[in-house]
């Protein structure tokens, strides 16, 4: 660093120092708000810690334990595996087939918008007790509709097969909150690049793959990263809904490490559990960005 | 003769096709229209649901078959919700939570999104990525740590922990101002700094007043974060008088039954903000979303 | 090693201390405030809660209550966390969880000195499964719940059924269950346990996942009684008379019951507590209360609960809180909280004086509440709710799932006695029992 910073002129070195010096609010946050915990939390992955007596040190046993003999580290790490592989490419695509919808300029479309995004301004413990309402097999509205027809619906949460695809629904609802993002990438491409392909007798087919698609890959790689950090979090639905059941169908990583720290007791476990995730996450989205070189295109 | 013929004849053809496309745009329209409406529809089912639900007599909420629209409703559900529960109140607090993490948001992020667009400097790229990485962490993790640390601060119980972290700069918003004030030709700097402005002078004279689009986003998403944020006020707070609503709304749980007529109409009385402001704001909104597509 | 957590992240903070101390700078305080977490519902209402800091402030001006009160959702989550981090927990509060006990006061000898109040004074085997730990008096029993079976009259008379009596079997059970079952009128004739082990279990001789030592589950999951009590289960699944995990889990709260169901006339019996046998009066339903059907030669055991307010040992004032505690606790407290709400005290003499208490439903319940416990068993064994029942789960799954025959409800049982044992070795060297 400091090679680098004799190298500067005095004019780079201004600028740098308040380059510094407008990060140093960002800084003094990591430290306390990132930094701290984490480090604590790996402090006390390396410990034996019931949360209510203090912490005895066990080196590495927990994560030995975690990578030789735990089930239930399989078992969620399957259930949130699946649920990130079956919920992730289905937002991703349904939420910009809706933001080509939304991008139309027809009259009344603000409304539209706002009708699409309300799911995903909503949350916490209300919404999944209503959708416990709304997907109970009995008097639930989904099977009742179904019902009109003769079909005789699934036990969705409560169904060894269906209970994660459930929860996925409930994910996808929400998909209004990515189509908003898309819409905006949607608006950012040049209109006289479609209108040169018009020209060029281009079709509306060829069009979105040729312009639209690409010039949007930017949008849909920012969209991909946060939607992977998001799907890994998975939680409050294990949590109000499923209790991870059945048969640890929805015994999803976030529920796991919950159940370890605050219902069993096993805080040292439960934060290496928290680590693994992080890597995880953290691992993935390297992987997204590392590939990105070859899928994403810049305009210009 | 023959050339006017063929222009008549283009004419005619040219006017036969706008009218054609003109009707063709009208059959797209409805078609659009009616595809619009049954997602609508779909995507509103679940709200729909909760409406009814919260119109209904205890009794009718369990019967079979289940009534789409209550035959009476109950229009007292309502009243009885906020009258059992002091709603009201908790939206204040709600409103309070929200109004001052925007403002952290405004404060801090558009100086910290200067320093990674504007400035060169040694580990600005590491820095920028360590930032990115932090959107990771689950918040669970930072539990106990953060507890214990307001537990010494004596900050368990006050709003504080609830407000602070906004003033040190949501990663979210950094990223995504950051990528904003990239768009804004650095000529208008360059001017400014002819004119004998200073880096915070241009700061607060040309960036920030370019950067409505994004300051929305800033505003609008940290409404949605706080007035949704559950985990974090449950944790952090003491006092039930202090709740914000969606910490509220779980007072509907009792430890014997669910209040589910009340629950339902408090839970969409909270949303409405929400609704409200989204609906206000989303055209800038979009204009400050769109800068997350440009080259990083 | 051991390594206290406070030291290690003293030096990791100090830093962020020394920037931020100047904002907490902490207040001397009055030096006689007892702080004080506790619930409000339905049978605790707020107004009652104030009431009663009110009247015991009248009575002892010198020390002052700050009362915080919390919704249950989050009371286990603060618990952990005040405890945790070893700050912040207050002077009073319900110490539910068996790892919380450690951090109570002894009382014994407030208790003994007490001129007012004695143990005496509590239903019996309340007292001893709530307020006694390793001996000790830890805290003191808030009023009283139970399981039972609550049994809808109208339903049985139009089924032309005859109302179920305490001497009456699980099979009893599953047969009354079929004959008010009317797939018409959507309407079952019971339900389902809401996890094993629980009364029921016991009555029917499965008294334990795991050996009294903790050492093995081999011969306890897997033995004969157990395998009796899940075979039980599968009949009554398997009887049709009976609603699913699915229609139980919308229709209950947390687990505790599907009230609502009962309430609406579509399940003729159901094992609910006081607290939904109050909401059915209420809501004017003809219903009456039998205990959880038992094994003839077998003891009878009852899923019953208090709250066990405690005193914390981190507390400053121990005799201050210890007035208010047996304020609380004691005839006073839960006579107010009775009056204005509608709790039942566990106090026979104050529980003597409820406004229903001559009706014939509360008879039934005043039947429970003299019992043997489940509870006594799991109190000392804290690793029987989370990690064992955790592991041995899928069973209780598959049976509710209809998912296997009869005849491997023992082979099902014995394949998880492995992960059933590991999850056992691995919790009792930390939680202990």
């Amino acid at each position: 660093m400091l090679s680098a910073w004799r190298q500067m002129t005095p004019q780079e070195r201004r600028g740098a120092k308040t380059g510094y010096l407008a990060l140093s609010p960002w800084m003094v946050g990591f430290v306390i708000f990132y930094a701290f915990p984490i480090l604590a939390t790996f402090y006390f992955s390396l410990t034996q810690w019931t949360l209510v007596d203090p912490p005895v040190w066990i080196g590495l046993d927990n994560y030995v334990r975690m990578f030789t003999r735990d089930p239930l580290f399989i078992s969620s790490l399957k259930a949130t595996t699946l649920f990130v592989a079956l919920s992730l490419p289905l937002k991703l695509v349904l939420g910009l087939m809706l933001a080509l919808l939304l991008n139309l300029k027809i009259p009344g479309m603000n409304l539209f918008r706002t009708v699409f995004f309300i799911p995903a301004v909503i949350s916490g413990v209300a919404v999944s007790l209503m959708w416990i309402w709304f997907l109970q097999p009995d008097t639930g509205v989904v099977n009742t509709l179904l019902s009109y027809i003769g079909v005789r619906g699934p036990y969705w949460f409560w169904d060894l097969n269906w209970a994660l695809p459930s929860v996925a629904i409930m994910s996808i609802w929400k998909v209004g909150g990515a189509a908003i993002i898309y819409l905006a990438g949607l608006q950012n491409i040049p209109a006289h690049l479609y209108e040169a392909a018009e020209i060029d007798g281009a079709g509306k087919w060829r069009r979105f793959w040729r312009i639209t698609l690409p010039l949007l890959t930017p949008t849909l790689f920012f969209q991909l990263i946060i939607e992977l950090i998001d799907a890994f979090k998975i939680f409050t639905e294990a949590f109000v809904i499923t209790k991870g059941g059945p048969l640890k169908a929805t015994y999803f990583f976030l529920y796991y490490f919950y159940e370890e720290a605050f219902r069993n007791f096993n805080m040292g476990y439960a934060s290496a559990l928290a680590l693994f995730l992080l890597v995880v996450i953290m691992g993935c989205t390297v992987f997204v960005y590392r590939t990105s070189g070859r899928w994403v295109f810049y305009e210009n | 003769m023959r050339t006017d013929d063929r222009a008549l004849s283009i004419q005619q053809q040219l006017r036969r096709s706008a009218a054609q496309r003109r009707r063709r745009r009208l059959v797209g329209h409805a078609l659009v229209y009616a595809l619009m409406i049954f997602l609508a529809l779909l995507f509103m089912l679940p709200i729909f649901w909760m409406a009814s639900t919260s119109l209904k007599a205890p009794r009718e909420i369990f019967a079979w078959p289940p009534e789409w629209i209550p035959s009476s409703p109950q229009w007292g559900n309502y009243a009885e919700a906020f009258g059992k529960y002091p709603l009201a109140r908790y939206m204040l607090n709600s409103a309070i939570l929200v109004v001052a993490n925007i403002v952290g948001g405004l404060v801090s992020v558009p100086i910290i999104a200067y320093g990674f667009a504007r400035f060169e400097f040694p580990f600005k790229h590491v820095l920028f990525l360590l930032m990115l990485s932090t959107m990771m962490v689950p918040g669970h993790i930072k539990l106990i740590p953060m507890f214990w640390l307001y537990q010494k601060l004596g900050l368990i119980g006050t709003y504080w922990p609830l407000i602070l972290p906004a003033y040190f700069g949501n990663p979210f918003f950094i990223f995504l101002m950051t990528q904003f004030i990239r768009t804004i030709p650095r000529e208008l700097d360059d001017a400014a700094r002819i004119d004998g402005a200073g880096s915070w002078g241009i700061l607060f004279r040309i960036i920030i007043p370019l950067c409505r689009p994004a300051l929305t986003v800033v505003v609008v998403f940290t409404f949605v974060w706080v007035w949704n944020d559950f985990l974090e006020p449950i944790i952090f707070l003491r006092d039930w008088d202090s709740y914000p609503i969606s910490v509220g709304l779980a007072f509907f749980q009792g430890r014997y039954s669910v209040e589910w007529h009340l629950f339902m109409g408090a839970t969409l009385v909270s949303i409405l903000p929400i609704l409200v402001i989204y609906f206000f704001a989303q055209r800038h909104l979009i204009g400050g979303l769109a800068s997350i597509g440009i080259k990083g | 090693m051991k390594y206290r957590f406070t030291k290690k992240a003293v030096l990791l903070v100090t830093l962020l201390l020394l920037l931020l101390a100047s904002v907490g700078g902490a207040a001397a305080q009055d030096p006689v405030t007892i702080t004080w977490w506790t619930l409000a519902s339905a049978e605790s209402p707020e107004p009652a809660i104030r009431a009663v800091v009110e009247a015991f402030e009248a009575e002892h001006p010198d020390i002052k209550i700050d009362v915080t009160i919390m919704a249950e959702s989050a009371y286990g989550d603060l618990m952990n966390t005040a405890l945790g981090a070893g700050e912040g927990a207050p002077d009073i509060a319900y110490f539910w969880e068996t790892p919380w006990l450690p951090h109570t006061l002894d009382i014994t000898a407030h208790l003994e000195a007490d001129p007012d109040l004695s143990r005496d004074d509590y239903f019996e085997e309340y007292f001893n499964n709530w307020a006694v730990w390793d001996g000790k008096v830890v805290g003191l029993p808030f009023t009283v719940g139970a399981n039972f079976v609550m049994y809808n009259k109208d339903v049985f008379d139009d089924a032309g059924v005859d109302y179920p009596t305490a001497d009456w079997t699980p099979w009893d059970y599953i047969e009354i269950a079929k004959a008010l079952t009317d797939p018409d009128k959507r309407r079952w004739g019971g339900d389902r346990p809401r996890g094993p082990f629980r009364a029921i279990w016991r009555n029917i001789g499965a008294t334990k996942p795991y050996s009294d030592d903790s050492a093995t589950v081999d011969g306890y999951i897997n033995g004969p009684d157990s395998v009796a009590a899940y075979t039980w289960l599968w009949d009554l699944v398997d009887s049709g008379a009976t609603p699913t995990p699915a229609d139980i889990e919308v229709l209950g709260t947390e687990g505790t019951g599907p009230v609502d169901l009962f309430i609406a006339g579509r399940l003729g019996m159901a094992t609910l507590n006081n607290g939904h046998m109050i909401t059915a009066a209420n809501a004017g339903v003809n219903f009456g209360v039998v205990p959880e059907p038992h094994v003839p030669e077998n003891e009878r055991f009852v899923h019953a609960w208090a709250l066990r307010a405690s005193i914390w040992a981190g507390t400053e004032h121990p005799d201050e809180a210890y007035e208010f505690l047996s304020f609380w606790a004691g005839p006073e407290g839960q006579r107010i909280n009775m009056e204005i709400g509608a709790l039942m005290p566990s106090l026979p003499s104050v529980l003597a004086d409820y406004p229903d208490a001559e009706s014939d439903y509360f008879q039934g319940f005043m039947g429970v509440l003299n019992a043997t416990q489940t509870a006594e068993w799991r109190a000392s064994h804290p690793c029987w709710r989370g990690a064992v029942i955790r592991s041995v789960s899928d069973a209780w799954d598959l049976i509710m799932l209809g998912e296997i025959e009869r005849d491997e409800v023992q082979a099902t049982l014995d394949a998880l006695v492995e992960p059933a044992q590991a999850a056992l070795e691995e919790c009792v060297p930390r939680l202990g029992g």
